[in-house]
This record gives C-alpha cells, structure tokens and sequence, in this order.
C-alpha cells in the first residue's frame, strides 16, 4: 500500500504522521525536539515504523516547521514548506468549513483566516514570543507547576488574577508580586491563560474578523485555560482537535501526496550517521554562517551562505 | 594637477534618495565622491558600535558607513533634512544626523546642507551655500545644482516609467515593499527579502518609484494628519497601487518610530489586499523571513486561484 510521510519540526516538539491515499492516518507520533532535531526525527521514524505494516511502501516525504530544511535534506524529502500552509492544509482535510485557525505553538503563533477553503489572510508573531508556548512553560517552572497541568489549574480558578502579558518580562515580574502579596496560585494560572488569549487577540489577532466554526491548535493549544479564555473573549465556540498537535504534519503529508513526485524512502535512514557543521565563510566581511549536512561523512546539503562564494557544492 | 577633494558619501539613509542629485552635485564642482560599499556585517558590527542602543537599525548601518568613510576622505557628506514643505517633518534622527555623527566621530570633517522648509531653508541656497566650501565661483556652483537636479528628476521619472510597465505584466503576483528607500535597497535590510521574493517567481514592485506629488496627494485620502514626508509617501503609494498589486509588504527596522504608527494604521485602513509586516533587527537570522514570506505568497496564490489549499 501507498503511504506518505508528513514531518512537524518544531522548536519544541517533533510531530510526524504517515498517511495512506485517502488521508487516514497509518501512524502518529510526538514528541520533545529537546534541541536535537536530527536526533528527534532518528526517534520519530522508530516509533512511525513501529505502528506500520510491512506491506507499506512511503512514496514520497514533507517536512515543516522551523528545522524543515535540515530535516528535509536529511530525508530526502520531495516537499519542504512553511509551516503556516501547512496547518491550513491539515486543518482543512479535517474542517472543510473552517473560518479561522488560532495557533500557538512554542516560539510562534498565527491566525489563519480562510474563506471558502482558501487561506484569505493571515498574521504571525514578529520578534517576540510573548504568549506562546515557551513563555507559558517558563512561568510553569516558576510556579512550580508541570505546564501540561496548567490547564486543570487554571478551571480551578473562580476569580482569575490579572497579569499583564505584554511582555514575557513584565509578566514575570506582575507575577511575583502578585504571588507574593497573596494570590492563589490557581487563580494566578488562571490570569495567566487568560492574559495569553487576550495578548494573542490584540496581537496577532488585530483587526482580523474572528468568525465560526474556530480551530485551536499548536501545543498550547492542549491547555484547556487557554481554549475556555479563548471562548470567552471572542464569544464562540472554539473546537480543539484530538489531532491538534499534528495538524502541521498532516497538513505535509498531504501536500507530498498531491504534489506528484516520488522518491523512495527507506526508514534505514535512521541508522546512517548524519552531521551539521557550522563554520564562517570568512571569505568577505558579511562572514555568513554556513550549514553543511554530512550523510555517512558526505556533505548532501548547505545553506546559509549569501552569495556563491560561500558555495560548497 | 591640484589632486581632487574627496568626499564621502555613507550608503545609508536618504542616500538612495538623493544619490542622483548628490553625486552629480559633487562632481559637477570637480570634487570626487566617494560612496562607501554596499552594506556587510562589519560594516553593520561598526556601527552598532558607534551607536546608542534606542537607534534604529537603519541608523545603526548609517553609522556603520560613516565609520567606514571617514578615514578614507577629506569630508563626508552628512546632511540635515528636516522638512520638504510646510506640512511635512521627517523623522527626528534626520533632523539631528549631522550633530549626531559630529558628536560621535570627534574631530570629523563633515559637508552638510540643511533642508528645513517649515524653518526656511530651501534646497537651492543650502546647495549654494554647500556648494561655495567645494568651489569659490557662484556661476559654476549655480550650474552644478542645476545640472543635478535635472538628473536627479529624471532619474525618477525614469525609474517609475519602468516601473508601470511592470505593473502592466499580468502573468506574475505582483507584490508592493512599502518601506523606506534606505530599507528596501540596503543589502542587509531589503536586498535578503527582495532575493527571496525574486526566488519564489514574484515581480517585486516599490513604493518608492511613483511620483512623490502624486503620492503625498493619494496619503491623504488615508490620513490628513499624518505629516512624516517618507511614510506620506510610502502610504501614498500603497494607495496608488493597490489596485494594481497582490500583497504589499511592510518591512520596518526596529525601532522606528513613525512607522510603528503607520503600518498599523495601513494595516487597518486597508482592506481586501493580504499585508505582511517584516520586522528585522540586528540579530535576526533569515529563516523567520523565509516562513513569513513563504506563507504570504502562498496566501497570495491561493487567492489568486494558482494552487489550492485543498
């Protein structure tokens, strides 16, 4: 049987799905980017493979997410592409008349505004990573909470604090105050989901019109106080898919399939040796950092370099 | 032979504006100008050095150039431009530049001019009076001015002559930079987006190649208070063009101010044409670039009916 592979890097988490020809998914898998994708995607294919049959043959490969170029060159892929199409893309083989997709993920998040199925519009974060998945598990591990608790938490919570979530630096500083002049922690929590949803929506969210049916996605997306702050300020229900988190990779692994181009690909590629080597070009004073990735001690690919002069293929 | 005064002339801020007028003002009076390299690392490492930390980055490249010229000529070439008309002011770094630099290289040997309608400096006697430090005959310095302004016009009819012929070109997406001249054209700033938006089959459009009359006039049916000439005019264009265009890209360096408030106020005014806002500052990679644009002209193709999402 025909399948294809959709691979989700992420700053935080890795996310991989193998399809068949009509979008089931074969095989799922999640876990922590732990700040070694290759390493990540070696782990992903053992537990991807573990859930497959013999009889099935991956035509043709995508990656997405911030490390889709290394991990593309890695396996060979046919598709690498931004993550943004690629969550409406997966979103949308689930919800056909899906009107807006929230995402939050670790470092990023984005609006996603379609129309009739295509992707009308869309904003995402700039620099900072205020109210996104990594701000919330740094004042997790403040609080001392385990940030996939947060959520449960944050129900608890009957009069929620406010927290000014502006700035993850401000917020953290609001937050020891408030702690220390006596707020529940829950109630904290509470203020902090809260403070995320509405710092997405005069964010990111600015000046967009929000409209039903809404999916909520991306990693903090499994935090039930952000979904129910979400639901309150905009008004409308807010759907959370059990296959939220694997929007992006699904989103991939159709592309892959529709685009038309196979390759074979072979899951021993977690057994081959693969290195990245950074090193400056120093060939003029831009002195761009180039990425090289060897295969098995062969360089396969190289990026980075601003001009052909820091070519070294 | 009496060897030639060189003057330097920092490839950054309102040079890619005035460069035509400049350089053709400084050789018509037999000096030799001398503009500093396209913009690299050191010279933005250089500069950052050399600047307060609240600059733009923008800013921060022009001090980058200033440090590269400044032992490499006999002047360099700073001027203050403040305002254009009665109703317009530029950005408050444009109005200090020469004090600035002066304070920050001591000793510095600069030429400046100062362009400061609303205060009554007008272009013609700065240039004269600019002009009479390079060469003692008024006639001659009188000429120059005129020479380069001439070319300086036409330079601009020019580049917006070829650019409505692009606009004409219906088979590819066409995508407005908004931004100002010193961002799109820099090598560091614009030149990775425009690269970029080249690479993914777009013809890249700018705001800067339309007629600045024209433009300051379209602002206004966006905003009539505004009155910051450069983003007058870079709204005036988005008005110009946004029939004729697919997206438009507001690209801004951190921190500017005045156009923190403009592009939100783009944002919100114009409607039913996809915009993406590009904050770069001096720390960021390329890869978040890359996403953003990616995904717009993905967007944009969508809407077009080019691909699918589905």
């Amino acid at each position: 049987m025909n399948a294809y592979l959709g691979v989700d890097i992420g700053s935080i988490s890795t996310k991989g799905v193998i399809i068949d020809e009509n979008n089931n998914i074969l095989a799922e898998k999640y876990l922590w980017t732990e700040g070694n994708p290759i390493n990540a995607v070696r782990n992903l294919l053992d537990g991807l493979k573990l859930q497959l049959n013999d009889d099935i043959k991956v035509k043709a490969v995508g990656t997405t997410g911030s490390a889709r170029k290394l991990v593309g060159a890695i396996l060979n892929a046919q598709v690498v592409k931004n993550e943004i199409t690629a969550h409406a893309i997966g979103t949308l083989s689930l919800y056909p008349d899906v009107r807006t997709i929230l995402e939050i993920g670790g470092q990023d998040s984005k609006i996603i505004i379609l129309d009739d199925g295509i992707v009308a519009d869309y904003a995402m974060n700039t620099l900072c990573a205020a109210g996104t998945g990594s701000f919330l598990s740094s004042q997790a591990k403040r609080l001392g909470v385990e940030v996939e608790e947060f959520g449960v938490h944050a129900l608890k919570s009957k009069n929620p604090t406010k927290i000014a979530a502006r700035c993850t630096v401000f917020a953290e500083s609001d937050l020891v105050h408030k702690a220390q002049i006596g707020h529940k922690k829950e109630d904290i929590i509470a203020g902090l989901c809260k403070a995320v949803a509405s710092n997405y929506l005069n964010n990111v969210g600015k000046g967009k019109k929000i409209k039903a049916p809404i999916v909520f996605q991306g990693g903090v997306s499994k935090n039930i106080g952000v979904t129910k702050a979400f639901e309150e300020a905009i008004g409308e229900q807010v759907i959370v898919d059990k296959y939220g988190h694997l929007m992006g990779g699904l989103g991939i692994a159709i592309f892959a399939k529709n685009q038309g181009r196979e390759g074979e690909f072979d899951f021993n590629i977690k057994d081959m040796v693969f290195e990245t080597k950074g090193q400056e070009c120093d060939k003029c004073p831009n002195n761009c950092e180039i990425i090289s990735v060897y295969r098995n001690g062969v360089l396969i690919d190289f990026w980075g370099n601003r001009c052909d002069n820091g070519a070294l293929i | 032979m009496k060897a030639k005064i060189r003057v330097g002339i920092p490839r950054g801020l309102l040079y890619y504006k005035h460069k035509v007028l400049w350089t053709n003002f400084i050789k018509e009076l037999g000096a030799d100008p001398i503009i500093s390299p396209e913009t690299n690392k050191e010279i933005l490492n250089n500069g950052i050095k050399h600047s307060i930390d609240e600059g733009c980055l923008s800013s921060k490249i022009y001090m980058g150039h200033v440090d590269w010229l400044r032992n490499r000529v006999d002047y360099v070439f700073v001027p203050r431009v403040a305002s254009y008309s009665k109703n317009d002011q530029t950005c408050v770094r444009l109005f200090a530049l020469p004090d600035i630099v002066e304070n920050t290289f001591y000793g510095i040997k600069l030429l400046k001019y100062n362009l400061d309608i609303q205060n009554g400096k007008t272009e013609k006697v700065e240039f004269l009076k600019l002009g009479l430090k390079l060469n003692k005959n008024i006639f001659t310095v009188i000429s120059a001015y005129k020479k380069a302004k001439i070319r300086q016009l036409e330079y601009e009819k020019g580049q917006e002559a070829r650019q409505i012929k692009l606009l004409e070109n219906v088979g590819k997406l066409k995508i407005l930079i908004a931004s100002h001249s010193y961002n799109t054209y820099d090598k560091l700033i614009g030149f990775p987006v425009k690269h970029y938006l080249e690479k993914l089959n777009t013809e890249v459009i700018y705001a800067d190649r339309v007629s600045k009359n024209n433009a300051i006039k379209a602002s206004c049916k966006i905003s009539k208070s505004l009155y910051w000439s450069h983003n007058q005019e870079i709204l005036g264009a988005v008005e110009l063009y946004k029939d004729k265009i697919d997206g438009i890209i507001l690209l801004t360096t951190f921190p500017c101010g005045p156009d923190s408030l403009v592009n939100d106020l783009c944002i919100r005014k114009i409607k039913n044409i996809p915009i993406a806002y590009i904050l770069i500052d001096e720390l960021q990679g390329e890869a978040g670039m890359h996403t953003r644009l990616e995904s717009f002209v993905d967007i944009i193709s969508a809407r077009k009916g080019v691909t699918r999402c589905r």
